[in-house]
């Protein structure tokens, strides 16, 4: 491996991190969105808004990335919607990541007891206050390991964004080795820059499931 | 809208092509299942076992499993091992390695999780009767374990045809490259093919992986 | 629980350790291997580490690797029962024929291609690629087969004729690993690159109106303008003119004298003028035949 190389190539590679983060963390903020919104609908289960959430689950759950990113972006313009690159990325991924965020925070909500609900109603809360100051705090904290899983995984999908013309991480390491061919330098920046950014993810992931236990009763 | 490129799927062999790269994914995603599930099981007994640096080995398996992107492991494992150690391995078997190779992961750590959820009664029990430990595992305990199993591993196949998509990049030419090459071949004639190529492919996919994922959680709420 | 965070550490530390000590490895296993490459007998030329077959070997196995684009037509593309066609493809049939050996097709994208010759995943190169000096220190060319120059196509409405015309904010779409990439990225930084893998994204992207161009080899953009209405070619020559050449992996000698021998052979008999016009004539019309085929 040639240090004057790697050296070189770094800068390349930061602009690629932050543009996969920005993108990234945009698409993961417009998930998390998704998936509350989603799972108050599926929780109250309120007509007609309920079986649309359930298509949008399905169709985005089974479907990969990469073919919702080819059509919203190759696609769509052909029958007179266009949206820019980044936006395309921001939108694929958040509405992928919100089918996944919606399943997480409804199994973290079907796991708080019913006595719960029934105590904040006996105290005299009506069903708005229940929901927003009891049983949702603690349903997220009890699906956070989930929605971090989904983090990493959000944030590894960014590795086709190279399809719509965005130079991620992945790009920019296809790019430079048809260039300049030299492979094992730009794999290895590659690794090391995943690493950077997903490492501490799945380290907070960690520490927050070990608090996690701490803070439950009971069991 | 009176052309939106449908009618360029209907010339020659186009559809059947495009099926047919719907079945490369499907069979790369069928054999590495394949694969992951005989070895996975494997690796989930290995986790359970309390040995420390069989821990650690497994532990660092599994973090890379998880951080890596797998078009990252795909060009290492493509590329990278021909730089490397000179080996030459195919488009189709770097492919069905790097998913093998997460999903061994994915199913270890579910056969770990399904091991630790049987009650330690079983276990005790089986001991109790004077069965060892090689023949508790094998009667009592995967019989069980595989059984919760089944609906995880069928999830899986779905995850892993959706992500079969992205062999595409080390030159396997399945569905998605077969619908650039429609939409390359006929740009002249039927301009909008774009449209009408990638809502079928969208479409496909959506036909195979819906009823796969709908298996599952059948199981899953039956076998509960 | 400690011990499962402190472990998530080292695990990650682990990591980079591993794999930077084996890409460091790697790094000097290349360059031994690539040293004993001379000195090595081609007999025993199948054990080395670039792994390309000589002529012998690929003759003995009945079957040649050649890497081709399966979406960039007319030179080379899949046509609609499926079969490979082009002017590299056309090529590519002869050279099977008089080998005498059945043609497997990779299909291949313009980054890739350094890359399957020098891991040895295919035997030629035959994808539209232009001779330049970095990638001869990479593969071996053999004789040109064709004339090619950079071109810049841009919706007739807005025609860009000069890459002065280029605002700050218009980004101008080229094709990852491609000669246009490298003669704009080098000698105009501040122009903003939109890049794509393949062609068949790049000139979709580009009929969407997302960039203000298109560079690309100037054979391509031509055929785009003229197969495509409301297209122009603003820039139809820019930076060098060069030439596009079968590519072998480095060092494959006997393979490469092989093909310099066929491209001569072939020379003799005009067989680039009757692939013109097999593949290209429907596209250029006959005006550019003298301009883009080369004959050794």
């Amino acid at each position: 491996m040639d240090i004057d190389i790697l050296k070189s190539y770094i800068p390349l590679y930061k602009d690629a991190l932050i543009l996969t983060m920005k993108i990234g963390w945009q698409g993961i903020l417009l998930s998390l969105v998704l998936g509350l919104a989603g799972a108050a609908i599926l929780h109250f289960r309120i007509p007609v808004l309920k079986v649309i959430t359930g298509i949008y689950i399905e169709i985005f759950r089974n479907t990969p990335l990469l073919v919702q990113l080819f059509f919203i972006y190759f696609a769509l313009p052909k029958v007179g919607i266009k949206i820019t690159a980044e936006t395309c990325g921001v939108l694929g991924l958040g509405m992928l990541g919100g089918a996944y965020m919606i399943e997480t925070i409804r199994s973290g909500l079907e796991s708080i007891p019913v006595i719960q609900t029934e105590s904040a109603l006996s105290l005299g809360m009506t069903k708005e206050q229940t929901f927003i100051h009891v049983i949702l705090p603690q349903a997220i904290s009890m699906s956070v390991p989930g929605l971090l899983a989904n983090v990493i995984f959000l944030l590894k999908e960014t590795s086709v964004f190279s399809t719509i013309s965005l130079m991620d991480l992945m790009f920019t390491a296809k790019d430079l080795i048809g260039m300049y061919a030299k492979t094992i330098e730009c794999l290895f920046l590659l690794v090391v820059f995943y690493l950077i950014m997903l490492l501490p993810v799945s380290i907070l992931g960690a520490f927050v499931e070990r608090r996690m236990r701490y803070g439950q009763f009971g069991d | 809208m009176a052309n939106l490129g449908i009618d360029v799927l209907f010339k020659g062999t186009n559809f059947f092509r495009l099926l047919q790269g719907l079945w490369v994914s499907v069979e790369i995603s069928l054999v590495s299942v394949a694969i992951s599930i005989v070895f996975g099981l494997l690796v989930g007994v290995l986790m359970t076992l309390n040995k420390l640096w069989l821990k650690a080995i497994l532990k660092i398996y599994l973090e890379v499993v998880r951080i890596m992107p797998q078009m990252v492991l795909l060009f290492i494992v493509y590329f990278g091992t021909t730089r490397i150690f000179g080996w030459d391995i195919t488009a189709e078997a770097s492919a069905i390695f790097v998913f093998s190779f997460w999903g061994i992961a994915e199913m270890g750590d579910l056969v770990r999780g399904s091991i630790k959820s049987i009650p330690k009664i079983q276990f005790e029990s089986a001991y109790a009767l004077g069965m060892d430990k090689k023949q508790t595992y094998f009667y009592i305990i995967l019989p069980q374990t595989i059984r919760r199993l089944i609906p995880l591993s069928i999830n899986l196949i779905t995850r892993m045809i959706k992500t079969t998509s992205l062999v595409m990049m080390i030159g396997i030419v399945e569905v998605l490259k077969v619908a650039q090459q429609i939409i390359e071949a006929n740009r002249k004639v039927s301009p909008n093919a774009a449209f009408g190529v990638f809502a079928v492919v969208f479409l496909l996919y959506f036909i195979v992986c819906w009823p796969i994922s709908r298996l599952a959680i059948y199981l899953e709420k039956r076998w509960a | 629980m400690r011990n499962k965070l402190f472990n998530r550490l080292t695990s990650g530390l682990l990591i980079t350790a591993l794999t930077a000590t084996t890409l460091t490895a790697c790094g000097s296993n290349n360059d031994t291997a690539a040293a004993s490459d001379k000195t090595t007998t081609e007999t025993s030329a199948k054990a080395d580490a670039s792994g390309f077959r000589t002529l012998d070997e690929i003759k003995e196995s009945g079957t040649i690797n050649i890497g081709v684009f399966s979406d960039k037509s007319p030179f080379g593309y899949v046509d609609e029962n499926g079969d490979y066609a082009g002017y590299d493809v056309y090529l590519a049939e002869r050279l099977g024929e008089d080998l005498g050996v059945k043609i497997n097709y990779v299909s291949t994208e313009a980054a890739n291609r350094i890359e399957y010759l020098q891991t040895g995943k295919v035997d030629i190169i035959l994808a539209n690629f232009t001779v330049t000096e970095e990638r001869a220190e990479e593969v071996d060319f053999a004789l040109p087969y064709m004339n090619v120059a950079l071109g810049v196509v841009s919706p007739s409405d807005a025609v860009i004729e000069s890459l002065d015309d280029i605002g700050a904010d218009d980004q101008v779409i080229v094709i990852s690993g491609t000669t246009a990439e490298t003669y704009l990225t080098k000698n105009y930084p501040d122009i903003k690159l939109q890049k794509y893998d393949a062609y068949a994204e790049a000139k979709t992207a580009f009929e969407n109106g997302n960039g203000v161009a298109w560079a690309n080899d100037n054979t391509e953009v031509i055929a785009f303008a003229i197969e495509n209405e409301g297209y122009t070619v603003g820039i139809p020559s820019l930076g060098d003119n060069d030439t596009i050449a079968p590519a072998v992996t480095k060092g494959n000698e006997t393979l490469l004298t092989w093909l310099n021998d066929e491209l001569k052979a072939l020379g003799s008999e005009q067989f680039f003028h009757a692939d013109y016009e097999a593949t290209l004539i429907d596209t250029y019309g006959a005006e550019y035949e003298d301009t883009l085929v080369v004959e050794q």
